[in-house]
């Protein structure tokens, strides 16, 4: 940053930007006075212990995990496939294929809520955690296709076509050679998808019932009702689940790994 | 298996199809218990009513603002980090991409606390004297410009990144040492270059912040109505199914058409450079 004093300024404008209001509601977590304020008043954990006793949230972070799993592996077993398909086999217009299944990244999520919750939902009758697991795979499929190709690109085909010239049958090909090559990709996918699941807003907010309800949503109901430290408690909770999936995603592959897949 | 490609490929395509393409395109043209020709009478009245205009207006502005601010704030970081020798130059990339997986109702919450009535902005500014009450911050379009901005700086953080570390370094040494000041070697030769990622940059962030719902909704309230504030009232509190399509169809358009116009300047600059 030395000798460079326009850019740094604009690069800490930036970071303080992006993290400063996270450390806001972390420091009003901690308040030992009824009030959501600014500075807060003495320190103590209770709005914890009001947050992890209160039954919306802990159901609803039920239902976010479960939903944020299940659409996972979902889109992984559907996603996965296609890339194969698309990487390995010789298709006619792969690159229309591809596009399909990258435009649920373009198409904006109210749309495709509101379409599932009129066809799905009102057409079929089917219970919102039905719409929920479809809407949610698709907004997935993306993920799987793009984050998993990316690493199968970069293997050369040759080792599979050496694995079956020596031998091996496509199935064992498949296993021993193959999902090896994949598995990066797929473990980088997975994590994407499972925080894209669980933080989604707008298609859990469109396509959710009363017997089926996530935890970001029932957040936002509550905020609009009681403004209170317990919802600050809540996201701070998070804010420490999100802080351990980085640090596995650090670990493991790394950021910049994970994440250079979107981009490409 | 590269000789059944199609059977790994159909119960994705079956899926996408019946899961998200033909349900889009129905909701979009012919929502239930209404005509395509309501959706579309709809869609044409949106572009002559005042309070309808309003709101695309300020949606696009505030698109184009937090677009231009994440540009500008997201690629001095990039910048920065791609070329930084500092061995925390890892810390500092983990730290501006993290943001990315945190939800996006913790991460607008903040906002509440800073800007609220009893927030620290305001208390900030009774306590210097600068005013006797704390100002109206939230619910104001410069509230929901900062939630976005915050938002969407990460995606391009990540995107400037990955286009200046394909610049070699190497010519901007060769640029100073031809006697390029600094700021010319960043304008002539890094900018130029990286281009097609500061593009992609834009084009994600105008078409996340032109459809994001949970900023608008808590830092703008029902005073500062975006497009998908307003879409999401048409379905839920009003049910105007043509109402609420016409108005996606207005948010898609608005997406596909900036999404468009980036990709045909980046074949433009393709073809010249």
């Amino acid at each position: 940053m030395k000798g460079r004093p326009i850019l740094g300024t604009l690069a800490v404008l930036g970071y303080i930007i992006m993290i400063v209001p996270i450390l806001f509601v972390v420091s009003t977590a901690f308040t030992a006075g009824d009030a959501l304020t600014f500075p807060p008043q003495g320190v103590s954990l209770r709005w914890f212990g009001e947050a992890l006793a209160y039954q919306p949230f802990v159901g609803a972070l039920l239902s976010s995990l479960q939903l944020a799993v299940v659409s996972t592996a979902l889109a992984l077993l559907l996603g996965v496939p296609v890339t194969l398909a698309i990487q390995r086999g010789k298709i006619p217009g792969k690159s229309l294929v591809e596009g399909l299944f990258l435009s649920p990244l373009v198409v904006p999520e109210l749309v495709v809520g509101l379409a599932l919750y009129q066809q799905i939902m009102i057409g079929l009758h089917q219970t919102s955690f039905v719409a929920l697991l479809v809407g949610h795979t698709v907004l997935l499929l993306p993920y799987a296709v793009r984050v998993t190709g990316a690493s199968l690109a970069l293997a050369d085909p040759a080792v599979e076509e050496a694995a079956r010239g020596l031998g091996a049958t496509p199935l064992r090909t498949f296993f021993s050679v193959t999902l090896p090559l994949l598995r990066p990709g797929i473990f980088s996918a997975g994590l994407l998808s499972f925080v894209t699941s669980f933080n989604n807003v707008p298609l859990s907010l469109l396509l959710q019932s009363r017997q089926f309800r996530t935890l970001p949503v029932t957040m936002l109901d509550y905020v609009q009702q009681s403004y209170d430290p317990m919802i600050a408690a809540m996201s701070t909770l998070i804010l420490a689940g999100t802080v351990v999936i980085a640090i596995v995603a650090e670990k493991t592959l790394g950021f910049a790994k994970i994440f250079g897949g979107i981009n490409k | 298996m590269s000789r059944k490609p199609a059977l790994l490929l159909i119960p994705g395509l079956v899926f996408i199809l019946f899961g998200f393409a033909i349900p889009s395109a129905i909701m979009l043209l012919a929502p239930p218990s209404t005509d395509t020709a309501d959706v579309f009478a709809r869609f044409g009245a949106m572009l002559t009513d005042p309070y309808d205009l309003a709101i695309i207006w300020r949606t696009v502005r505030i698109g184009v603002i937090v677009t231009v601010a994440c540009v500008v704030l997201g690629f001095p970081i990039a910048y920065l980090l791609a070329r930084s020798t500092s061995r925390f130059a890892g810390m500092w990339l983990a730290l501006a991409i993290f943001p990315l997986l945190l939800s996006n109702v913790v991460r607008t919450f903040g906002w509440l606390v800073i800007l609220g009535s009893q927030g620290a902005f305001g208390q900030l500014l009774v306590v210097l004297g600068i005013t006797d009450q704390p100002p109206q911050l939230l619910y104001t379009e410069l509230a929901i410009v900062l939630g976005l901005i915050q938002l969407f700086l990460p995606l391009a953080v990540i995107s400037c990144y990955s286009a200046v570390a394909q610049v070699d370094a190497g010519l901007d040494h060769a640029a100073r040492g031809l006697g390029a000041t600094k700021s010319q070697t960043l304008w002539k030769i890094v900018i130029p270059l990286s281009r097609p990622g500061i593009l992609i940059a834009g084009t994600l962030v105008f078409a996340g912040a032109t459809t994001a719902y949970t900023t608008p909704y808590l830092l703008g309230g029902s005073s500062q109505r975006m497009l998908s504030t307003q879409l999401f009232s048409y379905a839920s509190v009003s049910v105007d199914w043509a109402a609420a399509s016409a108005t996606a169809l207005m948010m898609t358009l608005l997406v596909f058409m900036v999404s468009g116009l980036s990709s045909l300047i980046s074949r433009k600059a393709g073809v010249t450079s």
